[in-house]
């Protein structure tokens, strides 16, 4: 067995990850706040009070709920969006090809720091173009809980909906000629042809695309922590993930901070599941 | 597609649609470059092209040890836990990839977990732990996060590359009398060496535009990375109109990442499509 090669990655991973994540599991069983980070008090073993608290705070269900339904939002407009883009991709020029390539990556590899900044400012209330072109003078787009939503879900689809167009199109191009000239022999018209033959042969794709994107928009922080300051007015546009982190590090409640992280990790568990059954159907063997 | 059905009015059309996505993906972009370059006293006007070019804003920033500490700091962090996290990747993927042995699957499994993790979770024991070791706020405190996780997409990147390579031109190699050395520095690295180098970018990406890490692992200039620092470019700070200084400051992060898509657009994708892990 090559332990030697393994090792390495090991001896980051064992302490950087293993070790916390018992960390996590530990802290969210105690009464952990700042008396106790300080020293100054014990940490007192509360079991699953953590979680009980948790389940019994009609805020966490609405975060909960919030987060599902923005996630499920963004996923669906990214799969849309990148999807029609890939046939699009099929459709065009090699020019018009590559700078929609180069334009797309440029999008998907921005730091969403640079997203979240770059949308704020075209939004904003006073200085922003979209008011400008618009006429909307002074109106807040953060001052609504949907329509923050649905901005803070822009600045997401446009970081993300590049990985599913370019993931696709590869997937499009993977499809073998011959079966695509096959089709038309028997009469097949391109649009039954792409329906009845490179949907299918995609589908397994696709569902990789569809999870990893689930994984992905589930877990959005810095668009949401940015631009609406924290979690909106009153925390009005709080998703799980910035949730935890308010929890435990503005307020410094540790072990209710842990609690939903443990939530969140079983959640995404979940997913992977799913995930790992979509990669198992593609015979794709890592 | 046939090509009977792409006449040429439907490829003008798709032309045109094919424009709208690219103002879509490249506006906000050139947005903030604009809104970058603007005096104090255009930068309200709406104009898209700046009616006053600057580069006061640039030289704010760039005059405020906020900024320049921040922008070594992510300079360093990135590249060091991006080495890191490649030569440990690399070793771990050419098992994966060549080799059977027992608990492979768990690895592959670990690796998985770890990519779908929800990093926010990790954040308070991590805190934790790095104040007990006095790592808190430091550079390793970052960097061996970012190789935490960065090191499943580097291996499951690499393990898909490294499964390509024909090894068997290695064994060929040493029958016509090359050393082992000789064998992989002539000819298996030279294969290697475009997968290594495309975990390499998506690895830099992925350190360079975190966050969550930088802001909740670091609380002084000392270790503070570009994405934390224009966070707190307040109206309270050196900057009385910080709207100029944060475009700047978003544009200068932005840099290097444009010159990848720019350069390495063809590997980017290669590395994408190979099943990498956007973190």
């Amino acid at each position: 067995m090559p332990v030697w090669l393994l090792l390495p990655a090991l001896a980051v991973l064992v302490p950087m990850f293993a070790y916390p994540l018992y960390q996590l599991g530990l802290l969210s069983l105690f009464d952990y706040g700042q008396p106790q980070v300080s020293g100054g008090e014990p940490a007192r073993f509360v079991g699953a009070g953590n979680f009980s608290t948790l389940f019994a705070d009609p805020a966490f269900w609405t975060v909960l709920g919030q987060t599902v339904v923005f996630a499920a939002g963004c996923v669906v407009v990214t799969l849309a969006l990148g999807a029609a883009l890939a046939v699009l991709m099929t459709r065009i020029g090699k020019l018009a090809r590559t700078m929609l390539s180069y334009a797309a990556l440029t999008a998907w590899a921005a730091p969403a720091m640079t997203g979240s900044v770059v949308w704020m400012f075209l939004f904003d209330s006073n200085l922003g173009l979209v008011n400008e072109v618009l006429g909307l003078d002074g109106y807040n787009w953060l001052y609504d809980r949907t329509v923050a939503f649905a901005l803070v879900g822009a600045v997401v689809v446009w970081h993300s909906f590049p990985f599913v167009m370019i993931t696709l199109y590869a997937g499009i191009q993977a499809v073998p000629p011959s079966v695509l000239e096959a089709a038309a022999l028997d009469g097949a018209g391109a649009a039954t042809a792409f329906r009845r033959i490179t949907v299918p042969m995609l589908r397994p794709l696709i569902a990789i695309v569809v999870i990893q994107s689930i994984i992905w928009d589930f877990k959005v922080f810095t668009q949401i922590y940015v631009m609406t300051r924290g979690g909106g007015i009153a925390g009005q546009n709080m998703v799980l993930n910035v949730y935890a982190y308010q929890k435990a590090f503005a307020s410094s409640q540790y072990g209710l901070g842990s609690a939903i992280g443990i939530v969140m990790t079983l959640i995404l568990l979940v997913v992977t599941l799913l995930y790992l059954r979509a990669l198992r159907r593609t015979g794709e063997v890592l | 597609m046939a090509a009977s059905d792409t006449t040429v009015a439907a490829k003008w059309r798709w032309g045109l649609l094919d424009v709208v996505v690219v103002v879509f993906a490249l506006v906000p972009v050139l947005w903030i470059a604009s809104l970058s370059f603007k005096t104090t006293g255009t930068l309200t006007d709406g104009n898209f092209v700046p009616r006053e070019w600057t580069l006061d804003n640039y030289r704010t920033i760039f005059s405020t040890n906020q900024f320049v500490r921040a922008l070594g700091n992510s300079i360093g962090i990135a590249l060091i836990a991006t080495a890191v996290a490649v030569v440990l990747g690399t070793m771990a993927a050419y098992a994966v990839a060549r080799l059977d042995f027992p608990g492979k699957k768990a690895l592959v499994g670990v690796s998985l977990l770890i990519a779908m993790f929800p990093q926010v979770s990790l954040v308070s024991p991590l805190f934790e732990i790095e104040r007990s070791l006095g790592l808190f706020d430091t550079w390793p405190g970052l960097i061996l996060p970012y190789i935490t996780f960065s090191l499943p997409l580097a291996i499951y990147t690499l393990s898909a590359f490294f499964k390509q390579i024909p090894w068997d031109l290695e064994k060929a190699a040493k029958m016509d009398g090359a050393t082992s050395g000789q064998a992989f520095r002539r000819v298996i690295a030279p294969l290697a060496a475009p997968g290594v180098f495309t975990t390499a970018i998506l690895v830099f990406i992925f350190c360079w535009n975190d966050f969550l890490f930088a802001i909740s692992l670091t609380s002084t200039e000392r270790s503070r990375t570009v994405p934390v620092a224009l966070s707190f470019f307040t109206g309270e700070s050196q900057f009385e109109d910080p709207t100029g200084a944060i475009c700047a400051a978003a544009v200068v992060i932005t840099i290097p990442i444009i010159l990848f898509v720019l350069f390495f657009q063809r590997r980017i994708v290669s590395g994408l499509t190979s099943g990498a892990v956007k973190g």
